[in-house]
């Protein structure tokens, strides 16, 4: 018996872990959403990828399914009023869109959106009327699922981590390069 | 291979044989005495409430987040305590919920869904009285599961505290009785550490410490300036392979420890499972049985000596009783203290162990709140770094009150911290805005972050404690635990200069900051309850010796936290088994000599 693990069992253990989950969830097929009504999920799918856009560094929220994540989270809630707060939430925003520009959400122009977009995140750290509530719960959600996504972690974060190393990361020459005190743990 | 030793839940133990001793509790404490005892030769038996779990298979460490149905969260009918339902809501805090299980606030945080089965369902294990937020873990292991892994040493700043400032008792053994203690406990299990020659933070036999980043070494040397230190956390993870623990791989940096609540699915990390049982396992003198709810201490009226315990089989509820020489109490601060009073009988009308009424009191912990968060101003758009490639941050050691006074409070308080950007970014839930704005500053400051918490002394007071409500019952019919417990002026003091000397630090240190709280969490938020059965030379204002024999029961041994004289603002795990490991060794020599 090998007395102690080492870098190929592990990484053999490890792609083994990654395939073990035995946890099923509904699929959503493309175009068919769980919860919200097809309108409801464009003006998701619209308001999250307004949040987080696509630019020149990487693919935004649509891309990375934000909208169908939010769906299934949403089709699953255990309580009720969970999963109302969303079709109230998508709701006022329609009312409000239409006090502003005379048109639900999705009728509006790009401008429109992004003007009452303004509106409801002025105050996203005490939120007070209906949609500004929403705004706060929608953004929440949104940066949860974005920054979870494979878009969001490899492609947009660029993060370089749950990797198997040989040594701890820190300190090292770049380090000093860049005006950094001269200083190693390891010695 | 690593994972190929199963323990079984198998339930059949020989229940007529007399044990060497019983240990009750697996966790950090149970787990250290079963090693020890039986590293003696002594036939042990250890008894755990949970179910052992294997969590190589569980808990999944490298998973990615969109790998996983619900990005690692817990299924969507179990419920975590938020803070704001122990302050809102009266204990018991899941009465009345809709919610299939409730658990304690851990669970909120990323990759709960892997945890899930570690932590206990608060519906089953219900408390009453004033607000604390108590988290338990009923497996195998007990909480070293998921624990934050710092392993740090006490020194005589605490174990002689009354000498310095007159308040409370000091312990009744000092840093060079235990110091060899914390050496094998270094040696045994691995902790990673830098060493830093300070006398309220003794260095330890160190591993391969860690490496700071940009953001958290600037800090350091800015703290040297200001004779405050900043050095690398102290994690008790073999950094290094352990030659002697084939159940144990060492640290490949993977950045896992917290993305899944806590654990580690290769051991580097210590856990008592791997660290300790399974060896104790191998030695053919420790029987482990699972799934006992020890509910009594048993007696001998005649000799008023322990003869064992009696404990529930935790599914099929039948009650089982088992004979020792010696009973060790493992159970954790407060279900070591339920279970000495609840072990009433004629010759201990008020629990066993209890004569001098002090069991469930000097409830202590660490206060928990006060933090700085902020960034590195010439990090900000810099490329991409690894920065969560080790198992811990930093940790900047108490520097208040040591040799002279400071502040209208006594005692200190150290803070861990930590910098750079995890697998997901924070920045993403503290940036205003949205679109393309928000998105490049989410990316951008991501890498220059950095943050760091408070751990404070909580001073010990008689009125601060636990007793038992009989109108309340557990799932197994055992009466509860009511808290009486809150924080005091001390305390409230101490957050108001954490607060500011976290400030100053970060302003020293040029960082943009960005939010300081000088609030403390719910009691109970740190998990590093002691206390509850203090050690002491007077029988009368203590419940047991420096071998945390009690006083009135000689054989009857508390091994946890539950002995600690005063809480320190050091984390509490490497002094419960160092403690543990030196009674033992202690009990050992009595029981061989029949002096038992």
């Amino acid at each position: 018996m090998e007395p102690n693990l080492n870098r190929r069992d592990l990484i053999k253990l490890l792609s083994v872990a990654t395939f073990g989950s035995t946890l099923q969830l509904p699929a959503a097929e493309p175009g068919a959403p769980l919860f919200f009504t097809k309108d409801e999920f464009a003006m998701l799918d619209k308001l999250t990828d307004f949040i987080i856009p696509t630019d020149d560094h990487s693919p935004g929220a649509h891309a990375a399914g934000v909208a169908p994540y939010i769906d299934r989270t949403v089709a699953e809630a255990f309580l009720s009023e969970d999963k109302d707060s969303w079709r109230k939430g998508l709701t006022a925003i329609d009312k409000l869109s239409d006090t502003m520009h005379g048109q639900p959400f999705l009728q509006t122009t790009h401008d429109q959106q992004i003007s009452l977009l303004r509106k409801i995140s002025a105050q996203e750290q005490h939120p007070e009327t209906e949609p500004e509530k929403f705004f706060t719960q929608l953004k929440e959600t949104t940066a949860f699922a974005y920054y979870t996504s494979s878009i969001g972690i490899h492609q947009e974060m660029n993060y370089k981590g749950n990797v198997v190393l040989e040594q701890f990361v820190g300190y090292d020459a770049d380090a000093a390069a860049n005006g950094m005190p001269p200083w190693s743990p390891d010695k | 291979m690593l994972l190929q030793f199963p323990i079984t839940n198998n339930s059949e133990v020989d229940l007529k044989t007399t044990y060497d001793a019983v240990v009750v509790g697996s966790g950090a404490a149970g787990g250290m005495a079963a090693h020890v005892l039986t590293s003696h030769g002594l036939k042990v038996l250890l008894l755990e409430a949970g179910k052992y779990q294997d969590t190589s298979k569980i808990l999944h460490s490298m998973e990615w987040p969109y790998d996983h149905p619900r990005r690692g969260k817990i299924p969507p009918d179990y419920h975590p305590l938020s803070a704001r339902e122990y302050t809102f809501r009266q204990s018991p805090y899941a009465q009345n919920s809709p919610y299939k299980k409730v658990t304690s606030y851990v669970e909120q945080w990323g990759g709960s869904d892997y945890s899930k089965t570690l932590v206990v369902d608060e519906k089953q294990n219900p408390y009453t009285g004033t607000r604390y937020a108590w988290v338990r873990s009923r497996v195998v292991g007990g909480k070293t599961n998921i624990w934050g892994r710092l392993a740090l040493r006490l020194s005589d700043f605490d174990f002689k505290a009354k000498d310095h400032d007159g308040y409370g008792e000091n312990w009744p053994i000092s840093y060079a009785d235990i110091a060899p203690y914390y050496d094998k406990v270094d040696l045994y299990l691995g902790v990673s550490g830098f060493p830093e020659n300070l006398p309220h933070l003794p260095d330890g036999k160190f591993m391969r410490p860690l490496k700071l980043n940009y953001a958290s070494l600037h800090l350091r040397h800015t703290l040297k300036d200001m004779n405050r230190c900043l050095t690398p956390y102290r994690a008790g993870v073999a950094t290094d392979q352990l030659k002697h623990n084939k159940y144990r791989a060492h640290c490949y940096g993977r950045g896992a420890c917290e993305r899944h609540v806590g654990g580690c699915d290769i051991h580097a990390a210590f856990d008592s499972t791997n660290g300790l049982i399974r060896p104790a396992l191998d030695t053919g003198n420790l029987t482990l049985r699972p799934n006992s709810t020890v509910y009594e201490v048993t007696v001998d009226k005649d000799t008023g000596k322990a003869t064992g315990v009696s404990f529930l089989d935790s599914e099929t509820r039948k009650s089982y009783q088992v004979k020792a020489k010696a009973v060790l109490l493992a159970a954790s601060t407060l279900e070591s203290a339920r279970l000495l009073l609840l072990s009433k009988s004629s010759l201990y009308p008020n629990g066993i162990g209890n004569s001098s009424g002090h069991v469930g009191h000097n409830f202590c912990e660490h206060v928990m709140g006060p933090s700085v968060a902020g960034f590195m101003p010439n990090l900000v758009g810099k490329s991409r770094t690894l920065d969560d490639g080790r198992p811990g941050g930093f940790y900047v050691p108490r520097f208040r009150n040591l040799t002279t006074r400071q502040g209208d409070f006594i005692r200190g308080y150290g803070f861990e911290g930590g910098a750079g950007c995890g697998m997901t970014p924070g920045t993403a839930y503290t940036t205003p805005g949205f679109g393309e704005e928000y998105k490049k500053k989410v990316r951008d400051y991501a890498g220059a972050t950095i943050e760091m918490g408070a751990f404070g002394e909580v001073l010990a007071r008689y009125e601060n404690q636990v007793e038992i409500d009989p109108n309340v019952k557990d799932a197994w019919g055992i009466p509860v635990l009511r808290f009486n417990y809150r924080f005091g002026e001390n305390e409230k003091k101490m957050c108001e200069d954490m607060a500011k000397t976290a400030r100053e630090m970060f302003e020293a240190a040029k960082f943009e900051i960005t939010s300081v709280s000088d609030k403390a969490l719910p009691e109970g938020w740190s998990i590093h309850e002691m206390g509850t059965s203090r050690m002491g030379n007077d029988p009368k204002t203590s419940v047991v010796n420096q071998f945390q024999q009690c006083h009135d029961v000689k054989n009857l041994l508390v091994v946890d936290g539950s002995t600690h004289v005063n809480a320190s603002c050091q984390n509490p795990t490497w002094t419960i088994m160092a403690l543990c490991w030196r009674s033992c060794d202690h009990l050992a020599d009595q029981l061989k000599k029949g002096e038992i």
